[in-house]
């Protein structure tokens, strides 16, 4: 666990500042292992949410690498709720939430996170926020996105042999037999598989209709590169791995072409002027591109500034105003389900071959139907 | 026609594995230890590729290749650098104290790619330009015709230089029996420098080379150095030859056993061949070498 300098004191010491308590909201998350680049989009979703904190507000974050272990994330925690907290943004690995949770329960600190795992709000814990959709919300929509717009019946399915992978392959595969799909061609493969050209022939084998991704960011961007050197012209629809601008950089424009991807969001897409400025401020700050875990944790933290702004001042409160309230985000509107979570929508974008920045092409909110 | 093409791919592979198992066992010859760094260092290769490219890219129509003579410089530098503070300081003591050096300088290495880059798995430029070419009905990328002629000519390198020159004699000599060839007038400290140099540069081009098709990310080192280790264990612990057969036969399963199963099954099936080499052949597929392994 590293602790980092910033007991920064975000001063947003605005004119006639109401309240002379700061809003305490420690950033606990994963900066350094296998988690690195989306933890550092989390914390900087955060800080980013925290510097532009609702007049009147003075706002104290601590930022803590939580590395990968959830012995770290339990000590990080510990030593966090030495001090009165408003609430924690929370580590998005889900071994170090599962960790977490009954700490946050026994020192009733409220955990607002946007780790995938689903089991995380399964607990009965009323402490936990996920403001990012789980598998069962993103895989409807790209189950759905697969059957219903592209028409396709037979998709081959290729996913990661990790645990992130056989979750959302199980989505997967209850979605499409709800909507009457019958996968022909199924196929974990390790993260640590260079050369993916045997899963991609064994899959066209089968004859498909769809080649549908669940991958993590590298061999998402392999697999498309193997897939355009080998001329397949078989549609993709990709995991939301390939949302990240940091995995389309691994690719030319032309190796997208025709690709498409589920995700919570995609703030370089743009899509209305509030995540424009979003987009442009996270660049400002942090000098690279933002994805959807940083809009997503940008929205978890305002929610709560909000919430203080509102009046309030101890976690049990904010606690509260998270699980009753609305809050209509840069991303999406956000309301709990009555077990913290938060986010019910999620978008299709696709490439068009000639830049790296994708096309919003579909939206889902709450999975009752899609809105264009 | 699937099957040339997939053979061709595992030979590519097999051909960025052989550098990295090459590397590793030409330490593990020369120092009796096992650099657990080597994956990092390889990782290392490849960041430092992609770091040095912005330079190049603007005036130099095929960068990778005027990266690579740069990287094995630099990376050589490297080598000796981690020789001088986690080896030669502890040569004399048991050698778990060189494996947990070496690991540590692997942690190193890792945390600093991270700090330094990001955890976002990133690309190296080509060697010589990205796409592909049509070899009759086979794709080939071009830059896996790259990986096969550089490693065909630096493992030809090293066999020349080992076979054919004097300095070759001496680090062969150091490898087989340090004390003996120190009683010869041998600098073994100099010759074991030279090898930490001569492998970490291996590393490094290996890097590079991998960091282009496969991309880099900061904790890719441990996948490595596990491939390596079993390349040398199967192919003969201490054995150059035993090393390249063992990477490409990796490659194989890699490619060729998960085209006709699936990954998993297919590395499963790596371990298991491991497990039997292990237990009826325990010194390898070319078990010239008595060496004990770490």
């Amino acid at each position: 666990m590293r602790r980092f300098a910033f007991p920064i004191l975000l001063s947003l010491l605005a004119a006639g500042a109401a309240h002379a308590q700061p809003v305490n909201v420690p950033v606990l998350v994963p900066l350094t292992g296998f988690l690195s680049l989306e933890g550092t989009s989390q914390r900087n979703g955060a800080l980013l949410a925290l510097k532009q904190a609702p007049a009147g507000l003075t706002v104290a974050a601590d930022v803590v690498d939580t590395g990968t272990s959830p012995e770290a994330a339990v000590t990080a925690l510990e030593r966090a709720a030495g001090k009165p907290v408003t609430a924690v943004v929370a580590s998005m690995l889900g071994t170090q939430m599962l960790a977490m949770l009954p700490l946050a329960k026994d020192y009733g600190l409220p955990l607002v996170t946007v780790s995938g795992t689903a089991s995380i709000t399964e607990q009965g814990n009323p402490w936990v926020f996920r403001f990012f959709p789980g598998d069962a919300v993103t895989k409807a929509a790209h189950a759905r996105y697969v059957v219903e717009d592209l028409g396709r019946k037979r998709p081959a399915v290729i996913y990661q042999t990790t645990a992130y992978g056989q979750g959302g392959k199980a989505q997967l595969m209850e979605q499409f037999q709800k909507l009457g799909a019958t996968p022909v061609f199924e196929e974990g493969v390790d993260t640590s598989a260079k050369d993916l050209l045997p899963v991609i022939t064994k899959a066209l084998a089968a004859n498909p209709d769809v080649l549908v991704l669940h991958l993590h960011s590298a061999p998402t961007a392999l697999f498309i590169r193997q897939a355009a050197a080998h001329g397949v012209g078989v549609p993709i629809v990709a995991g939301s791995a390939m949302h990240q601008p940091s995995t389309a950089a691994l690719l030319e424009p032309a190796e997208l072409k025709g690709v498409c991807a589920e995700t919570a969001a995609s703030p370089v897409s743009g899509g209305s002027p509030e995540v424009e400025a979003f987009t442009a401020a996270y660049r400002g700050a942090f000098n690279a591109e933002p994805d959807a875990f940083a809009l997503a944790q940008y929205d978890g933290v305002r929610m709560v500034l909000d919430a203080a702004a509102k009046g309030a001042r101890t976690a049990e409160q904010v606690r509260d105003a998270l699980a009753k309230g609305t809050h209509k985000g840069l991303a999406m509107t956000y309301a709990s389900d009555g077990k913290g979570n938060m986010a019910h929508s999620a978008v299709i974008v696709c490439y068009d071959g000639k830049t790296r920045v994708p096309a919003l092409v579909k939206r889902y909110d709450s999975l009752t139907g899609a809105v264009k | 026609m699937t099957i040339l093409q997939l053979t061709l791919n595992g030979l590519a592979l097999g051909a960025a594995y052989a550098l990295v198992a090459l590397g590793f066992v030409l330490v593990l010859n020369a120092a009796g230890a096992v650099n657990f760094a080597h994956g990092d260092l390889v990782m290392a290769g490849g960041m430092l590729a992609v770091a040095l490219a912005p330079h190049i890219t603007s005036f130099w129509p095929a960068p990778g290749l005027a990266l690579l003579p740069l990287v094995l410089v630099l990376m050589a530098a490297l080598g000796l650098a981690v020789s001088w503070l986690a080896y030669l300081p502890l040569r004399g003591r048991p050698h778990v104290s060189v494996f947990i050096s070496t690991i540590a300088v692997g942690i190193i290495l890792q945390n600093g790619a991270n700090a330094l880059f990001g955890g976002e798995p990133r690309a190296a430029p080509p060697l010589l330009w990205g796409g592909t070419v049509a070899l009759g009905p086979l794709v080939v990328s071009v830059q896996s015709l790259a990986i096969l002629a550089v490693a065909a000519l630096l493992i030809g390198a090293q066999q020349w230089v080992f076979a054919r020159t004097q300095i070759g004699r001496r680090l062969r000599a150091t490898a087989q029996d340090p004390e003996m060839a120190r009683a010869c007038g041998i600098p073994v400290t100099a010759m074991i420098l030279a090898t930490f140099a001569l492998g970490t540069a291996y590393a490094g081009a290996a890097g590079l080379l991998l960091a282009n098709q496969f991309f880099v990310t900061p904790t890719a080192g441990g996948d490595l150095i596990l491939k390596a280790y079993i390349a040398v264990t199967i192919g003969g612990w201490g054995s150059v030859p035993g090393a390249v057969v063992g990477a490409l036969l990796i490659a194989l399963f890699e490619v060729g056993v998960s085209a006709v199963l699936s990954y998993p099954v297919a590395l499963g099936a790596l371990y298991a061949t491991l497990l039997v080499i292990l237990v009826a052949r325990p010194q390898g597929l070319f078990g010239e070498a008595a060496r004990r392994r770490a």
